[in-house]
């Protein structure tokens, strides 16, 4: 498989990811980015079947830098007006789902469920929802979702187990 | 019984969060998707243009290799192979080799040290003197 390949096959679902862990369109794209680039750059040589792992650890260690960057900021010029994510500008539903696509009351619940989706991973500890994240949404298996986090197949059960639990307890009943 | 309702359960909100990324994934705005394509094609260019062809990896090591023979060359038979660049690179650093490996010639060196010392002091002492009488 050639990385062009590999890249195109997970760039979208690595954004999507990225912009829940962030909530921020800009700043999940630069973390994309910036996690090609080091693939490319650090491990292109290296065989197509590692990349899955090493890119969504690069893309991890970038959301934490991210974060950890946001927060430094946030702490500096949380004061000022001006500050703004994702959350903040989301507009009208009603106007997101007019260009076309599914029938908009679908649309509309879908996209209501996904944020209630988003809202309870992202009460999760970090190592909790990135197990989820892996291992359900991006479909990745116990043993490269270990490599991906870079701990032992058993902290993957753990930490999934934990997090199917307490995402039950929030989503069962509103699902 | 409770075991099998919970695995039930965690299966549907499973195959629930999947169906809704995946529905997420596809409805993702143009600029986002062609923002993404433009990284990618970036970083597999940066890929590209950090794997040389064999051959330009020969051309630099070949220089390199021709630089170091011909140092080696100039360096072991100053005369015979290059004997102008020779003398004006590595002259001083040869005459020095030559000098300490010709062991009776020490002795005379010393001697031109003691008189170069000697006129180093004298020399102002002469300037001075002369100075001082006009």
């Amino acid at each position: 498989m050639t990385l062009d390949r590999f890249l195109a096959g997970v760039e979208r679902r690595a954004f999507r990811i990225a912009q829940m862990a962030l909530r921020d369109r800009d700043d999940a794209l630069d973390v994309v980015q910036g996690a090609m680039f080091r693939l490319a750059r650090s491990y292109g040589g290296r065989p197509s079947e590692e990349w899955s792992a090493l890119f969504f650890r690069i893309l991890y260690n970038g959301i934490r830098d991210a974060q950890r960057r946001r927060s430094v900021r946030s702490r500096i010029f949380g004061w000022l007006p001006g500050n703004r994510t994702d959350d903040d500008d989301e507009g009208d539903p009603l106007e997101r789902i007019a260009g076309g696509g599914p029938e908009p009351d679908r649309q509309l619940m879908t996209d209501e469920a996904m944020q209630r989706l988003e809202s309870a991973l992202a009460g999760l500890p970090a190592r909790q929802q990135q197990a989820f994240v892996l291992r359900c949404l991006q479909g990745m298996d116990v043993a490269e979702t270990a490599k991906a986090m870079s701990c032992s197949e058993g902290s993957v059960k753990t930490h999934y187990f934990r997090a199917l639990q307490a995402l039950r307890a929030q989503l069962a009943e509103v699902w | 019984m409770n075991e099998r309702q919970d695995d039930a359960r965690d299966e549907a909100l499973e195959r629930r969060a999947r169906e809704l990324f995946d529905a997420s994934v596809d409805a993702l705005d143009a600029e986002s998707r062609s923002r993404l394509a433009r990284a990618r094609r970036a970083a597999v260019t940066e890929l590209e243009s950090g794997r040389r062809p064999a051959w330009q990896w020969w051309v630099p090591a070949t220089v390199a290799a021709s630089a170091a023979l011909v140092a080696v060359l100039v360096w072991r038979a100053p005369e015979e192979a290059a004997p102008a660049v020779a003398q004006s690179v590595n002259g001083d650093a040869v005459d020095a080799f030559e000098l300490v490996a010709a062991g009776e010639d020490l002795d005379l060196v010393a001697e031109d040290l003691a008189f170069y010392e000697w006129l180093d002091v004298a020399a102002p002492e002469e300037t001075t003197g002369r100075g001082s009488t006009t």
